[in-house]
């Protein structure tokens, strides 16, 4: 049988892709959170329609004139202009006008000033250009060109500067005024009054390393895509799709892209930015946007108007998953570029392998594959990961040992499977799971009496753990171990139906044994017994992760807390829609911190309320949180609940539900080793185990340990013995004071490293 | 904690004593060792048996960091 529990050596390297190309490609792909807004995927120039109305909602004028000046050298002509498709598709328009793009546009060249021109002036490029013609696709061709360093002159028949801005573009004299800063800043050489004719154009010519823009030149029809003819010269698009003013800035930019590949002798049609209207799946949620009323543009917006129809924009973002994952939010990285994070992890042999802890960190709850509007696994991922890990020996024992020795404790010294007393048969078995058995061992024990009562055909019982921890530890050999010693046990009970009295339990043993129902269907079967308590309050409930798709699960405890007198009040978070209390997938072992932040966001929606859950690991985490949880089986069989146990206490309650059980059902008697010495604990070293995660029994078995070997260090000063003991994988350390058989345990401590003297 | 063989002193007025064999401990070569990796460092040892001793500040400290670090390589 392998050693699960031998320490790996990072000197040891193996490897194992975790997806295949497509199928990392696939899971990523459904993660549109890098998906442009809709109003920008509609702008053919690629406006960041986005950013630019944030900055306008601060105020930040400037910002969108230079975003504005990023996409068009002449951008309050397409403020003017531009038949804005943006605004057809702006998700604002589902719940009433959308937001006024273009206003806003209009308003941001009204009040921002032109730029000066920038001090560090790039080197002027080598190539020579002539744009002859005087629209508005030739002008703006010329001014992109000259924005590339190109040096270019533009010959037109225009007479004077504003009349090749009337040639340009249709609009009021007083806004073209506005435009001769920005042409003079162009850095353009123009020949006014030029007539173009072909014999000018072929005497010409040759003085430039391209021509473009005259139609004489035409050979044939113009590319779509590149808009060059086939003597590589590049013309408008003879189909409009927009206004004549977007379509010549449009027409020019791709030209314009177009012309430099040819300078560079490159296929124009080879490795071009995106272009063009796009598509976008990203999803906004609309559920929570306040409606917010249009501000009506009268002649142009004043600041104060734009700012205000400006934060109108909703700011399309998918946070879907973010909403309910405190994990997520945690690590600050949406689904999409955590799996690219994770998935290199997994790949890197030698150094330090940065995203263990947040793949360690996932509570593999499945919430994000509900809330995602196209069903993001991140648990599938984080699981897949983990088995990667651990089969390339990439994973640390120290991240899961102490989860995964606690599960082999629950299967070997808090183990028990008997039949019920007189009967050679049992139809039933009840499987309370370990963390009830750790938790409310009084719960388990009164439900065992009830279900042996009252439910026919004679109810076996099996206290253990079904073996989840070590598939959430990525453990796959350690974890079919189990399963067999389970398929065994249950075989020698003569294979009876499950009541899992956790849906956890449920879920995981459904995998691999025929008929497995939960204890509240028992229940609901056999009604509940006397002396249940009554409930008169409202109370909420707290979905368990793993009845998340359990439809009928969630509907029988809630027809349980009804026939307890509660009412249900039902939250957002709940149901399919249910967050993990931070036990799922070890979490809480290797990431306190957001394990409590899981916690605190299960009873977000009202930290004051009662939550009723109906898996034990639950109710303790809600409640160490200071949340007024109770078991549903609590509930059941009145039993108060007691305090969250400590991990000590939780083993001890396993072994003394085990003893009780055999005593009083079975009439065996368990021969009870007690230590040969008393010792004494205080609370603060109490706590300090607690964090260390450090057993009381471990402390127990150094200090025989001390006993049997009188090795320890005596410290003059303060007169006490420190001794150390390996147990396993850690060596740990009491500092204590001795006083014939009874010992005062003053500290206890522990480390992984070895240490020896050279 | 390479080329940091004394991150740990025995200071003045502290005096340990092997419980076992009954004299003072002494700084003493030691060598820490985790996943392979291995660590030498000066610690208190005792010069007959040689007990090494590792105080709670540096086990809960310095070897706890450098574990962390090991644990994800
Ligand atoms: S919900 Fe999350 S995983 Fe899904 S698309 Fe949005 S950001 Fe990506
Ligand atoms: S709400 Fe804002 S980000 Fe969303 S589509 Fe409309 S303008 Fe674009
Ligand atoms: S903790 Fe749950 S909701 Fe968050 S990423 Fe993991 S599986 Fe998804
Ligand atoms: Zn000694």
């Amino acid at each position: 049988m392998t050693d699960h529990f031998k320490e790996r050596s990072t000197r040891d390297y193996h490897q194992k892709q975790l997806f295949s190309k497509e199928d990392l490609e696939r899971r990523e792909s459904l993660c549109t959170h890098e998906d442009p807004p809709f109003c920008n995927a509609a702008c053919p120039l690629k406006l960041d329609v986005k950013a630019m109305l944030a900055a306008v909602s601060d105020g930040d004028f400037a910002k969108g004139r230079s975003l504005m000046e990023f996409i068009s050298p002449f951008p309050e002509i397409l403020a003017w202009g531009c038949d804005a498709p943006c605004r057809k598709v702006c998700r604002r328009s589902e719940i009433e006008e959308s937001v006024n793009i273009p206003a806003i546009e209009r308003a941001i060249m009204q009040h921002s000033m032109v730029p000066k021109a920038k001090g560090l002036l790039k080197l002027r490029k080598k190539q020579r250009l002539a744009v002859f013609g005087s629209s508005l696709f030739t002008l703006a061709l010329a001014a992109d060109m000259a924005a590339k360093k190109y040096p270019v002159t533009l010959y037109t028949e225009a007479e004077d500067e504003m009349d090749l801005m009337r040639r340009c573009a249709d609009l009021p004299d007083e806004i073209l005024q506005r435009q001769l800063p920005l042409l003079r800043k162009a850095d353009l050489k123009i020949c006014y009054s030029t007539i173009v004719d072909r014999a000018f154009l072929e005497n010409e010519e040759k003085n430039y390393d391209l021509v473009c823009g005259a139609e004489y030149l035409k050979t044939d029809e113009v590319d779509p895509v590149t808009l060059c003819d086939d003597g590589n010269r590049v013309f408008p698009h003879a189909e409009k799709k927009y206004s004549p003013i977007l379509q010549s800035f449009f027409d020019a930019r791709r030209a314009a892209v177009s012309l430099e590949r040819i300078i560079q002798r490159i296929d124009p049609h080879k490795s071009r930015p995106q272009e063009g209207e796009t598509e976008s799946h990203l999803f906004t949620n609309l559920t929570y946007i306040p409606s917010e009323e249009a501000v009506i543009e009268n002649g142009v917006y004043s600041r104060e108007e734009a700012i205000r129809e400006a934060t109108r924009c909703i700011q399309c973002e998918c946070v879907e998953c973010f909403r309910g994952c405190a994990y997520l939010r945690a690590f600050k990285r949406y689904p999409r570029l955590l799996t690219r994070e994770i998935y290199n992890n997994t790949g890197i042999i030698m150094g330090d392998h940065m995203m263990n802890k947040a793949l360690n960190s996932c509570s593999l709850c499945g919430q994000c594959t509900v809330t995602c509007p196209n069903g993001y696994d991140m648990a599938d991922i984080c699981r897949a990961a983990r088995e990667n890990m651990v089969d390339t020996r990439k994973m640390s024992l120290a991240v899961h040992e102490f989860a995964l020795l606690d599960m082999l404790f629950s299967n070997n010294e808090g183990y028990l499977a008997r039949k019920q007393p007189g009967h050679e048969t049992c139809r039933y078995v009840y499987f309370p799971g370990c963390q009830a058995n750790g938790i409310a061992p009084d719960t388990v024990y009164e439900t065992y009496r009830d279900l042996m009562n009252r439910k026919e055909g004679g109810v076996a019982l099996m206290l253990g753990c079904c073996s989840v921890i070590a598939k959430w530890a990525g453990r796959r050999e350690l974890y079919e171990e189990q399963i067999s010693f389970l398929k065994e046990e249950m075989h020698k009970l003569g294979d009876p139906i499950i009541i899992a009295g956790c849906p956890t339990c449920r879920s995981t043993l459904r995998e691999h044994f025929p008929e497995v129902i939960g204890l509240w269907d028992v229940l609901e079967e056999i009604g509940l017994p006397a002396g249940h308590e009554t409930l008169t309050n409202e109370v909420m409930i707290h979905d368990a992760c793993s009845a998340r798709n359990d439809a009928a699960t969630q509907d029988a405890i809630r027809r349980i807390v009804s026939s307890l007198g509660g009412t249900v009040k039902e939250g957002t978070w709940s149901k399919e829609r249910t967050a993990c209390c931070g036990y799922g997938g070890l979490v809480s072992y290797v990431n306190r911190e957001i394990a409590s932040q899981m916690s605190e966001e299960c009873v977000k929606e009202d930290p004051d309320a009662t939550y009723v859950t109906y898996c034990m690991a639950c109710r303790d985490r809600l409640k160490r949180q200071g949340t007024d949880a109770v078991h549903f089986s609590e509930l059941v069989y009145g039993i108060s609940a007691d305090d969250s146990p400590g991990l000590s206490q939780k083993r001890k309650n396993r072994k003394q539900l085990k003893e009780k059980l055999l005593k009083e059902d079975w009439k065996e008697e368990t021969m009870e080793e007690k230590p040969a010495f008393t010792y004494e604990l205080s609370e603060e070293v109490r706590q300090k185990m607690e964090d260390r995660m450090i057993l009381e029994s471990d402390l127990l078995e150094t200090i025989q340990a001390y006993r049997d070997t009188q090795m320890a260090v005596y410290n003059e000063a303060d007169e006490t013995l420190t001794t150390q003991h390996r147990i396993g994988n850690v060596s740990f350390w009491v500092r204590f004071q001795e006083e014939e058989n009874h010992y005062k345990i003053l500290s206890v401590y522990s480390h992984r490293m070895t240490v020896r003297t050279r | 904690m390479p080329n940091e063989k004394t991150y740990y002193s025995l200071e003045a007025g502290q005096n340990l004593v092997c419980h076992k064999c009954g004299v003072h401990l002494i700084k003493g070569n030691a060598v820490f060792e985790y996943l392979d990796n291995a660590f030498p460092v000066e610690l208190p040892v005792c010069p007959q048996c040689g007990f090494v001793y590792v105080p709670e500040e540096l086990a809960m400290g310095r070897v706890l960091s450098v574990e962390k670090v090991l644990e994800d390589k």
